[in-house]
């Protein structure tokens, strides 16, 4: 975005600018650059005092203990059943409003879209509670189900605000063309509108994984048991194990983060537009 | 024709109205009833206390010392992120050399969970070897083995810089989508008519992203009312509840002590905050809308 604007922007010292940026860079990459140092060391080296010096040697033990270790694989699989379901589910869902929303509008429709859009201003502790009965009443506490469904329902705010604020471009000649045609609602909405969605698509997709993935209340609440817990509880309970084993926390915390970050990496575009998008409509 | 509609608005709103309506509306109504019990999270029976919860929050000292961390972690997540995202906006906005470099940077730490943002500052606050004390040590070159996140008076500060650390990105791409929309020819102008650079940002930029400015600060605000995992990893509201925030209270009150009629009562008027805010939100969207828009 900056580098294609006109030349006269506010701010005249591009060399001092560029200066000042290179230091807030580099004290804003410091905290994670501890954690990436901590992971290539070892034990005796970080307790002496050494973790923020560049290391002598490479040492690859942490993520050999991390990548060893079955309660790891166990806590990612966890993760990704949470995730990847729960990130299609609420897509879809907002996919099926949004296009209620946007092309099919009834009276009060604006009102019901504003009510569901708001969901994404409270604070989850509100719903915390009467959560917790319901599924401890039909027992499906201490399983992966509840942290599933309750990310597919609290996705759809964002859901439904960007799908139905994308399909809202796509032109009604089209639909109305294709229905004319004889094509239904559902073709109008799965050949025609989807396919012409897919940045809005990719921008959920990304940010609802990256949000998913990263979540720590739910599965605190809703799972108990080690072998439910997912990756970001993992990586509290593995504390006592690993206690004063700071790299190998250091390297654990990489591997959690890694598919998240590699989302940034590959989808930076959709991440920070989606971020910027839900923010200002919202 | 109204009637094809009518079948496809049901069609389609019908499985999405379910979810929301069964999972989030319906316990956030359901809040309400349970802050008017004495449910403890296991038994089936519980009964009725009427406004017993409601009169324990007004008397409840760790309440009232959650609700003031609550308002300071406010205040400072408004003031250091917002600040700090609109001069970094501004910076990246003068077309330096890296600008997507530099803003990738800045927006990294967005993408980590709290989890790890909340490990890798306890490393930082770590007494013996933690970055801080290190450089304080070098520059003082005396020892300093200062333990932030267990003294009661620095707890809930450095958890707030941690915090400020991760949003600050966030307010800078919303600043910087702002900047685009001010047309270059405008400062121009400014500067042939000879306003300096500061007149320019003050009387020009500043009134020009007042609706970027609502953005930034109304999620800032919202985002602080729902601290809680960051302060769970790094001091679990101690030490002495001196971190504690309203949030962090209602969970321990909740699934510590299973007082969740009481839990929910905290939730409830954590609610009724965020109700208000969300309400002078969208009053001041509309207004900066008819000014700017």
């Amino acid at each position: 975005m900056a580098d294609t604007l006109p030349a006269t922007r506010f701010n005249p010292w591009p060399a001092t600018i560029f200066t000042i940026l290179c230091v807030l860079a580099v004290l804003f990459l410091l905290p994670t650059v501890g954690v990436l140092l901590s992971s290539i060391k070892t034990t005796r080296e970080i307790s002496m005092g050494e973790l923020w010096s560049l290391p002598a040697s490479l040492y690859l033990g942490n993520f050999a203990e991390v990548l060893g270790n079955p309660a790891v694989h166990q806590y990612f699989l966890n993760t990704l059943l949470v995730t990847l379901p729960a990130t299609a589910v609420s897509i879809t869902l907002g996919a099926l409003a949004g296009y209620v929303f946007a092309k099919l509008p009834f009276r009060g429709s604006n009102v019901l879209f504003l009510g569901i859009v708001a969901g994404m201003f409270f604070p989850p502790q509100v719903i915390l509670v009467p959560l917790f009965r319901l599924f401890n009443g039909i027992g499906l506490i201490d399983t992966l189900w509840p942290v599933i469904i309750v990310h597919s329902a609290l996705g759809l705010p964002i859901c439904v605000l960007m799908m139905r604020n994308f399909f809202a471009t796509v032109p009604n000649a089209l639909r109305e063309a294709a229905i004319m045609e004889g094509a239904s609602e559902w073709q109008v909405l799965t050949r025609v509108v989807l396919p012409l969605s897919l940045p809005a698509l990719a921008v959920l997709a990304t940010l609802q994984f990256t949000w998913i993935w990263n979540d720590f209340l739910w599965p605190l609440i809703f799972t108990q048991s080690d072998d439910k817990r997912t990756i970001m509880i993992g990586i509290v309970n593995l504390k006592g194990q690993y206690s004063v084993a700071w790299g190998v926390q250091g390297a654990l915390s990489l591997v959690a983060s890694l598919p998240t970050l590699l989302v940034f990496l590959f989808f930076q575009r959709f991440f920070i537009k989606g971020m910027t998008m839900g923010a200002v409509k919202g | 024709m109204e009637q094809h509609n009518r079948f496809w608005r049901i069609a389609l709103l019908s499985l999405p109205l379910a979810v929301f309506g069964l999972f989030v509306v319906w316990p956030l109504l359901s809040s309400f009833y349970y802050s008017f019990t004495n449910w403890n999270g296991f038994d089936p029976d519980y009964s009725f206390v009427g406004f017993d919860n409601f009169a324990k929050i007004a008397t409840d000292r760790l309440f009232l010392q959650a609700a003031i961390n609550t308002t300071i972690w406010m205040v400072a997540a408004i003031v250091l992120p917002t600040a700090l995202g609109l001069m970094l906006a501004l910076l990246l906005d003068a077309r330096v050399t890296g600008a997507r470099v530099f803003k990738s940077i800045f927006y990294l730490p967005i993408c980590l969970s709290a989890v790890i943002v909340g490990q890798i500052w306890t490393w930082i606050y770590q007494p013996d070897w933690g970055l801080l004390n290190t450089i304080i040590a070098q520059v003082t070159g005396e020892t300093f083995k200062y333990a932030w996140l267990a003294k009661p008076d620095s707890a809930l500060w450095s958890v707030i810089v941690a915090w400020s650390w991760q949003q600050t990105g966030l307010s800078m791409v919303i600043y910087l989508a702002g900047l685009t929309a001010i047309p270059g020819d405008l400062l121009e102008v400014c500067e042939i008519e000879g306003a300096s650079p500061w007149q320019r940002f003050r009387r020009v930029v500043l009134p020009l992203l007042a609706p970027s400015t609502v953005v930034v600060v109304a999620l800032s605000v919202i985002n602080s009312l729902k601290g809680f995992d960051i302060l769970y990893i790094m001091t679990g509201g101690g030490p002495f509840n001196s971190s504690d925030t309203l949030a962090m209270h209602m969970y321990n009150e909740s699934f510590k002590k299973y007082l969740m009629g009481y839990g929910s009562a905290i939730s409830v008027v954590l609610f009724l905050i965020a109700l208000a805010i969300i309400g002078l939100y969208f009053r001041q969207l509309r207004k900066v809308d008819r000014i700017y828009g």
